[in-house]
């Protein structure tokens, strides 16, 4: 009965799928700008939003040029003024000189979760061009996560939710693209090529829609101010730091030296919350102190108005240790 | 709603699509919106196994191993036991972390230790310091696995509080010779160690990189996320997972024996040599007899047997049936884990290789202080039988010494003017030193080539960038077996007439073919190049007459790492390897010596050389392998050899072909 289940599904699909990329296709464009020097690609992906010529992409060195091309779907070919963007999250919204145009509404896009079938569509290596469709990479949504989960595990500005996809959605070209859930309802738009330095691995992800459709209505405003990174990521003008702590640490030979606990001076803070020579500090306040030099930087980052939580290994043991602020 | 509710409400789906599966006729069916059926089986078959999966954290630990550079991030396991085991990749503990974190389904951290590591399928088996009780998966058996079924590859990478998944279907279930399963599920970094798990949510396998060819921890992880991914059935895992548990490291199993030829998928399993005490030598196994049953499945080449054990670990029992002539044998054999070296007996003499005779080996050389010479035999000696077998050729003599070892005593007939004498002698080990002074090994002259093209040739090979050029000595023969001399440049660039001007008149003087391919990059070799190197060699192969039994890759500084990558890869066709202030690649696992497949090592090194200590310790433990290591010491400074040197180091390779 599973072979039935997964056999017949194929006829119903393809029906189906095609249907949904048929409205999709209309609403894709090709942007074309600066670029095509030193492997620098000069073409990249974006969506209609409005009826009358609004075209959401990413922000770029691609848009960074008084010439940007938009090409539509039919082929028609338009010069694109560049209406404002948001270098926070990395957005950027174009407009042509065109009406009645078939367009994604940002008010109706839908939110997605692990597991969701989707269809990513973009101009990926630029390989259509005039009028030939838009690719489109079908997949799963692999995680809902949130990129600024560690902090300098991935090199970009935008710090917030991503669906991370498990197709090969994010080559060049391919950022300003769409994700759509199989219905073909707007869910995303694709981001730029991305690692994870966390584990060395390329990272395929849209930014989901409702991250970004304020700062649209505001660029569409005219009234953007643009929004710096939270407060809370910044380095404490008055910090925490080891001496403070009354820690002293292993020598820091290699750049992953563990953080193991040296040394301790006698009534210090860290002496009378209970941490010993020889534990081992896993995690400060949530964050993974993989060593030393982690734990020095994760510090910079705590006020000393604030109580630490150490989780420190002993021998096999975990204990939680709090340290409370200095007056 | 909470998690509880949703997981229930997912396995309402499950079982409502089973349902309709089952009752509804095909029409109505289709007529289903069939994409959401299967997204939410999907999700409810992650949600079943979700509890197993758990998070990997490590700390310290090194940040660099080889040229890649390790992540820092977390990695996934995957609950065998309620008890605190856990199953996870090898690949995720590399960096030899000093302490390991796992997150509990409660969300409780739990300090982990590895109890147990899988060498053959590169698995590692930990255990948690935690009285919170684990899930543990339903799991289903390899039988029951179908290419083309719905698979899915789950991690704990991205967020604790929920799995990431990878949605494909099961491309094969018979990969890296019966070790593994393969998915075109996106496995990567991202999910290693968590497990590919069907509609069911039920567990196929641990997901593992793994490459046919490569060994070792990271061999494989260069495919992630490229649609062919791995997974070490859960099945055969759980065969052995009671010792793992009693923390007993597991091992791939060896019978050891050689095989006759080089090509295993069209050769037949035909035994050239058993190693003295080998699991195969205690069964009685003998050289000569042929494999043609292995646990009931039939074995016609050598690489249905490669598949047959590939998967057995060290202490596993097979089942062998051999044919003798045309008596049929069946041996039980139990693997072991390392074989006690193989080394390679001497008689102490080298060939004629023009020697006037239909059968049998005519003396060239004997060599001072060798058993050959203890016992009186000389130069011109026309050697015949060996322990009452007749000896037919130069390589039929090494393939029947290669059954003996040092030390064995061997009864030999050899014709002195026509008169036979009878010689018993006591066979020593292949030398290390190099002969002052050689005989020539022809007993004519080659004055003038029989080919048109004759100097540098360059070679194209489809398909690769890289430049190659080959050296045809001007008085090449085509009846003259030559030895092959295949030049790997420094980094740095290739200088065609230095290289060219260096060798001549090595080649002409002692019928030598120099093959000097060259790296894509100048700068640089990679390894994958290794490739590259052996087409180079099978062109040369396939087009000029040359002696298999000197065939020799040489390089200096990073060509001579090239050259040791290209030898142990490609034993089938290298016999000599020889290196200058070269060390063995890092993490470079040697192989061990093989009765047919014989490698002799030349290396050459300056005691001031940044990597003396390392020349050092790779020959100390290349010889504790029993390889023949001729080492050179060049003085103080490091530096390539000197033309006394290289003299000397072609008369090296003029002895390769030593009986």
């Amino acid at each position: 009965m599973l072979f039935l289940w997964l056999v017949l599904p194929l006829a119903a699909k393809s029906a189906s799928f095609s249907e949904v990329i048929d409205e999709v296709q209309p609403r894709m464009v090709k942007i074309y700008g600066a670029g095509g020097i030193s492997g620098l690609e000069a073409y990249q992906s974006g969506f209609i939003i409005s009826s009358e010529g609004h075209v959401l992409t990413v922000w770029s060195y691609v848009l960074d040029t008084d010439y940007i091309t938009v090409t539509l779907d039919d082929g028609r070919k338009f010069q694109a003024e560049f209406v404002g963007h948001d270098p926070r999250i990395e957005i950027a919204l174009l407009k042509i000189d065109a009406t009645d145009l078939p367009y994604f509404n940002l008010d109706e896009a839908v939110e997605l979760s692990s597991g969701d079938r989707v269809l990513a569509f973009s101009n990926l290596y630029g390989v259509a061009t005039g009028s030939e469709p838009a690719s489109v990479l079908h997949g799963s949504v692999s995680a809902a996560t949130d990129l600024a989960a560690r902090r300098g595990a991935f090199d970009t500005t935008y710090r917030g939710p991503v669906y991370v996809l498990d197709a090969m959605t994010n080559n060049p070209g391919a950022a300003g693209g769409v994700l759509t859930n199989r219905r073909g309802q707007l869910a995303g738009v694709l981001g730029k090529e991305l690692r994870n330095s966390m584990n060395n691995t390329w990272l395929n992800y849209a930014i989901p829609i409702g991250e970004l459709a304020q700062s649209v209505d505001d660029i569409r405003a005219g009234k953007l101010i643009p929004r710096t990174e939270d407060d809370s990521r910044r380095p404490s003008l008055d910090p925490w730091a080891l001496d403070l702590l009354g820690v002293t640490l292993v020598p820091n030979v290699l750049d992953k030296t563990p953080p193991f606990v040296d040394r301790i001076r006698p009534e210090s803070p860290a002496e009378q919350a209970g941490l010993r020579v020889d534990d081992l500090i896993l995690f400060i306040n949530d964050g993974i102190a993989s060593s030393c030099r982690v734990l020095t930087d994760e510090l910079k980052f705590i006020d000393r108005e604030e109580e630490i939580r150490l989780l420190v290994q002993r021998d096999k043991e975990l204990v939680e240790i709090q340290i409370r602020s200095v007056d | 709603m909470t998690n509880l509710n949703k997981t229930l409400m997912n396995r309402a789906t499950t079982s409502a699509i089973v349902l309709l599966a089952t009752l509804l006729p095909a029409i109505l069916l289709a007529e289903q919106d069939l994409e959401e059926l299967q997204e939410q089986a999907v999700k409810s078959a992650v949600s079943k196994v979700a509890k197993s999966v758990v998070r990997i954290e490590t700390f310290g630990g090194l940040e660099k191993v080889g040229r890649m550079l390790v992540g820092t991030g977390p990695t996934t396991g995957l609950a065998v036991s309620e008890d605190g085991f856990i199953l996870s990749s090898a690949f995720n503990f590399i960096q030899q972390p000093s302490s390991i974190l796992i997150t509990l389904p409660s969300g409780k951290r739990a300090a982990a230790e590895i109890v147990a590591r899988d060498s053959s399928r590169m698995l590692v088996l930990l255990k948690v310091n935690s009285d919170e009780k684990l899930v543990v998966p339903e799991s289903i058996a390899r039988g029951t696995m179908t290419v083309g079924q719905l698979t899915i590859a789950v991690g704990r990478t991205f967020d604790q509080n929920q799995p990431n998944i990878s949605v494909g279907i099961l491309s094969a279930t018979n990969r890296i010779w019966g070790k593994a399963i393969q998915s075109d599920a996106k496995i990567s970094p991202s999910n290693y160690g968590g497990p590919l798990v069907d509609i069911h949510g039920r567990v196929l396998g641990i997901l593992v990189p793994m490459s046919p060819q490569g060994k070792g921890e990271v061999a494989g992880a260069e495919w992630y996320d490229s649609g062919i991914g791995f997974a070490v059935p859960l099945e055969d895992i759980n065969r052995h997972l009671d010792k793992m548990m009693a923390g007993e490291d597991l091992f791939a199993g060896i019978m050891g024996i050689s095989l006759k030829g080089t090509d295993i998928y069209s050769d037949e399993a035909l035994v050239a040599a058993v190693p003295a005490k080998s699991p195969a030598a205690e069964a009685g196994i003998k050289p000569g007899d042929k494999v043609i049953e292995v646990d009931g499945a039939a074995i016609v080449r050598q690489a249905q047997l490669k598949h047959a054990l590939g998967g057995k670990y060290a202490g596993d029992t097979v089942q062998v049936v051999v044919l003798r002539g045309e008596e049929r044998l069946e041996k039980s054999i139990e693997l072991t884990d390392k074989l006690i070296p193989y080394e390679h007996p001497f008689l102490g003499v080298l060939p004629m290789r023009d020697a006037d005779v239909k059968k049998g080996i005519v003396v060239r050389f004997v060599y001072p202080g060798s058993p050959a010479q203890a016992s009186g035999i000389e130069t011109g000696d026309h050697l015949i039988s060996l322990d009452a077998n007749e000896i037919v050729d130069i390589v039929g003599m090494q393939e029947m010494l290669a059954t003996h070892e040092p030390g064995a005593q061997v009864q030999l007939k050899l014709l002195r003017n026509g008169e036979k004498i009878d010689v018993e002698l006591d066979l020593s080990k292949l030398p290390v030193e190099i002969p002052e002074q050689l005989p020539p090994a022809y007993g004519s002259k080659s004055e003038k080539a029989d080919v048109e093209t004759v100097g540098v040739v360059e070679i194209k090979i489809p398909e690769e960038q890289n430049s190659c050029i080959v050296y045809i000595p001007d008085n090449y023969r085509a009846e003259r077996a030559h030895g092959l001399l295949v030049w790997i440049h420094e980094p740095g660039g290739f200088d065609q007439e230095k290289v060219v001007s260096r060798w001549k008149k090595y080649c002409e003087e002692f019928g030598l073919i120099l093959l000097s391919p060259q790296s894509a990059d100048p700068k640089r070799w990679r390894s994958t190049e290794v490739e590259f190197i052996r087409k180079t060699i099978d062109d040369v192969l396939a087009n000029y007459n040359v002696d298999r039994s000197r065939v020799v890759v040489h390089g200096h500084q990073a060509g001579g790492s090239m050259a040791y990558l290209a030898a142990f890869g490609h034993r089938e066709l290298v016999r000599g390897v020889a290196v200058v202030d070269a060390a063995l690649p890092r993490r470079m696992q040697p192989p061990s010596n093989d009765p047919i497949q014989r490698l002799a090592i030349y290396s050459a090194s300056a005691s001031k050389s940044k990597l003396a200590e390392v020349i050092k310790a790779g020959n100390d433990r290349l010889g504790s392998l029993k390889f023949p290591v001729t080492t050179k010491n060049l003085g103080f400074d490091p530096r390539y050899l000197n033309e006394n040197e290289i003299k000397e180091l072609v008369r090296w390779i003029d002895t390769l072909d030593r009986i």
